[in-house]
């Protein structure tokens, strides 16, 4: 009965930015590109998120074609927390709709938001060439989430279509009369809320959802 | 009773309050940190709540986190298991104060036996005999000096404060008294932030043996006899069983009664546990009181067939005992083995990694406590418990063959764990014949002792 290694591979090397081309290369090679990078944002980055968070590894890398893409976990030693399987409709889990605590955090040249890699954002898929534009998809998403276990209430003058700044406080959460700020892990718009002010929120669940500026054009 | 019991801990503990809650028919929440979102209790549990991240500080020591969690899930009281906050008079006083329950002894009655020097004093005045020692606080170098002369060598040097170990010497002579004093003293203050330290008789050969007791909050209360904990690596118990084989049944039931008697007259309430050093003339001295379940509380359960956290529960619920010690018959022996994620290969270092093959043991008189499956990943953040196996039979002997059964048929597979040593103990003269003391695998060395048994 061998031990499991949960060692994280690689985390000290130098920074390296994590989606690279090679080197020169004529038109079919660049289609060639766009079609890996296409299948690394499409298919490879959700299922590696998830491998990622299920697992006890402090990074994973694959590569496809030229093209490599590594995730890392947040380095302050957050757990893996991958979503639950199955969510019982009789479990009081208010906030386990859609993607929570993702833990994983995407190093790429853009990878919108990941300002030092540990803030739990959902992050989109990091666009590595910025040439003809025909590798851009959908803007990055983001999302405040509750920093306790408590009471949630928004700032009142917060409206979808807000514009606000990476460190702003969008709300709080009531612990035991103590108020812990929530707030805005990126530059950006504010979209949906997804929980109501008044709801108990438990830790690391989603309450607003933001559009991070600059990213997307 | 509670409609509702918040369980503020983890592992196999929070699975087991998880089944006394529904036994009782009574709602329950089980708070976790993000580390423990795939353990079985959350899986199973009716309500589940995230209180905070993997680090224990922010989520299960966190008195915040936990009451806010139980307020905000309409929680009426709150299970805090062993370990973590069920022993923090300060956490029960909070969660009194939001008008929420605390399971266990109410904070007035924790915080009478906060001290165990204070607790010693106590209970000896109630009778029960403790380990000669130094009158308080050692104050200096030649009042230490003054009060080993007194005891008479080997003495323990023990700090104030704290456990598990840190700032305790075992000295011979006064010379290595001298200087281990120093040592103590800054190994306490980096540990407990006091330097307090003071001195007790060094038991050579002593086995621990503990009593269980339930007392309701009318002063009516049982003793549910002893358990048997010698078998320990470096102070951590790993093997439990009962009756004891140190002592013949007459100074068992007094034993059991004395403890009673001087906790009851104390002023305790609700489960808890008198723990006991026996030396080789089968003398016994109280050495200190667990104010909570104890993680080897179903040896008693086996023996007894009274449900512990249900009893538990019950008191802390301001209902009376509903039995009484005539009502209590304890048959038979029972062992329990703690399966710890523990590397025998490399000094039983703590392992993490995913559970690739998990088989659970069967049979007459098994049972196994764990929130342990195949696929589940055991986090590094906490303590290595990954289950508890408990065996009953009639007697002893029956007890150990349906042990190395079972122990053979437990399959774990992904992660080093400790089943090795277990297996080592079952082929060994000196626990067969019930002579095993504290330290005897300290002093033979586990590793010493786990290559003795693979050559036998």
């Amino acid at each position: 009965m061998a031990g499991r290694s949960r060692s994280s591979a690689g985390r000290g090397d130098a920074p390296e930015p994590a989606v690279e081309p090679s080197a020169e290369r004529d038109a079919a090679a660049r289609l060639a590109d766009h079609a890996a990078i296409d299948r690394l944002a499409d298919e490879l980055l959700p299922a590696l998120s998830a491998k990622l968070a299920a697992s006890s590894l402090g990074e994973i890398e694959v590569r496809e074609g030229d093209w490599r893409i590594r995730l890392r976990r947040p380095s302050d030693g957050i757990a893996p927390s991958s979503r639950r399987s199955a969510d019982r409709p009789s479990r009081t889990q208010p906030g386990h709709a859609g993607h929570g605590h993702a833990p994983a955090a995407v190093e790429g040249h853009r990878a919108a938001g990941s300002r030092d890699g540990t803030v739990p954002l959902a992050v989109g898929p990091g666009h590595p060439t910025d040439g003809d534009g025909s590798g851009t998809r959908g803007a990055a998403r983001a999302v405040a989430t509750s920093p306790a276990v408590g009471i949630f209430q928004p700032r009142p003058e917060l409206r979808p279509g807000s514009r606000v700044r990476s460190g702003d406080r969008l709300g709080f959460v009531d612990v035991l009369g103590v108020r812990q700020e929530v707030v805005s892990p990126v530059d950006g718009i504010v979209g949906a809320s997804l929980v109501e002010g008044g709801d108990a929120v438990e830790y690391g669940q989603e309450l607003v959802r933001l559009e991070p500026s600059g990213s997307g054009s | 009773m509670f409609s509702k019991i918040l369980i503020a801990n983890r592992g196999e503990i929070a699975l087991r309050i998880l089944r006394a809650c529904r036994v009782l028919g009574v709602g329950s929440v089980v708070a976790y940190s993000e580390a423990d979102r795939e353990s079985l209790p959350v899986q199973l549990a009716d309500e589940a709540i995230c209180i905070g991240p993997a680090d224990a500080r922010r989520s299960y020591l966190s008195a915040p986190a936990v009451i806010s969690a139980a307020l905000v899930t309409g929680s009426e009281a709150i299970h805090p298991g062993y370990g973590f906050l069920s022993e923090d008079e300060g956490f029960a006083e909070v969660v009194r104060a939001h008008g929420l329950t605390f399971i266990g002894p109410p904070a007035d009655v924790l915080e009478r036996f906060a001290s165990k020097e204070a607790t010693r004093g106590l209970l000896g005045g109630h009778g029960l005999p403790t380990i000669p020692g130094s009158n308080g606080m050692l104050r200096d170098d030649a009042h230490a000096v003054d009060e080993a002369d007194r005891i008479g060598y080997p003495v323990l040097i023990k700090p104030s404060a704290g456990g598990g170990g840190k700032g305790m010497r075992m000295v011979r002579t006064r010379r290595e008294l001298e200087t281990a004093l120093k040592v103590c003293r800054s190994e306490a203050r980096a540990a407990f932030g006091d330097d307090s330290l003071y001195l007790e008789k060094w038991l050579e050969d002593n086995r621990h043996v503990e009593v269980q007791v339930a007392i309701d909050r009318f002063g009516h209360g049982v003793h549910l006899g002893e358990r048997d904990c010698s078998v320990q690596r470096r102070h951590q118990k790993i093997l439990e069983e009962a009756p004891t084989p140190a002592l013949p049944p007459a100074a068992r039931l007094d034993l059991a009664e004395r403890a009673l008697a001087a906790v009851t007259a104390a002023g305790y309430e609700n489960v808890g546990t008198l723990e006991f050093l026996v030396d080789g003339h089968g003398d016994f001295y109280f050495i200190e009181i667990n104010c909570r379940i104890q993680v080897e509380h179903p040896v008693t359960e086996m023996l007894s067939g009274v449900d512990l956290v249900e009893t538990q529960i019950r008191i802390a619920a301001g209902e009376p005992l509903g039995f009484s010690q005539a009502d209590i018959v304890m048959r038979g022996h029972a062992i329990e083995f703690r399966i710890n994620a523990e590397d025998p290969a490399h000094e039983f270092r703590p392992s993490a990694g995913v559970i690739e093959r998990f088989v659970a043991p069967g049979g007459p008189g098994v049972r196994l406590d764990s929130h342990a499956y195949a696929g589940y990943d055991v986090p590094p953040y906490y303590d290595s418990l990954l289950g508890k196996l408990i065996v009953w039979g009639p007697d002893r002997p029956t007890a150990i063959a349906r042990s190395r059964v079972a122990l053979d048929e437990m399959l774990i597979e992904g992660l080093p764990t400790n089943i090795s040593i277990h297996e080592a103990l079952l082929a060994n003269e000196t626990f067969l014949e019930g002579r095993w003391t504290t330290n005897l695998l300290d002093r033979v060395g586990s590793a010493a002792f786990l290559a003795a048994a693979s050559r036998g």
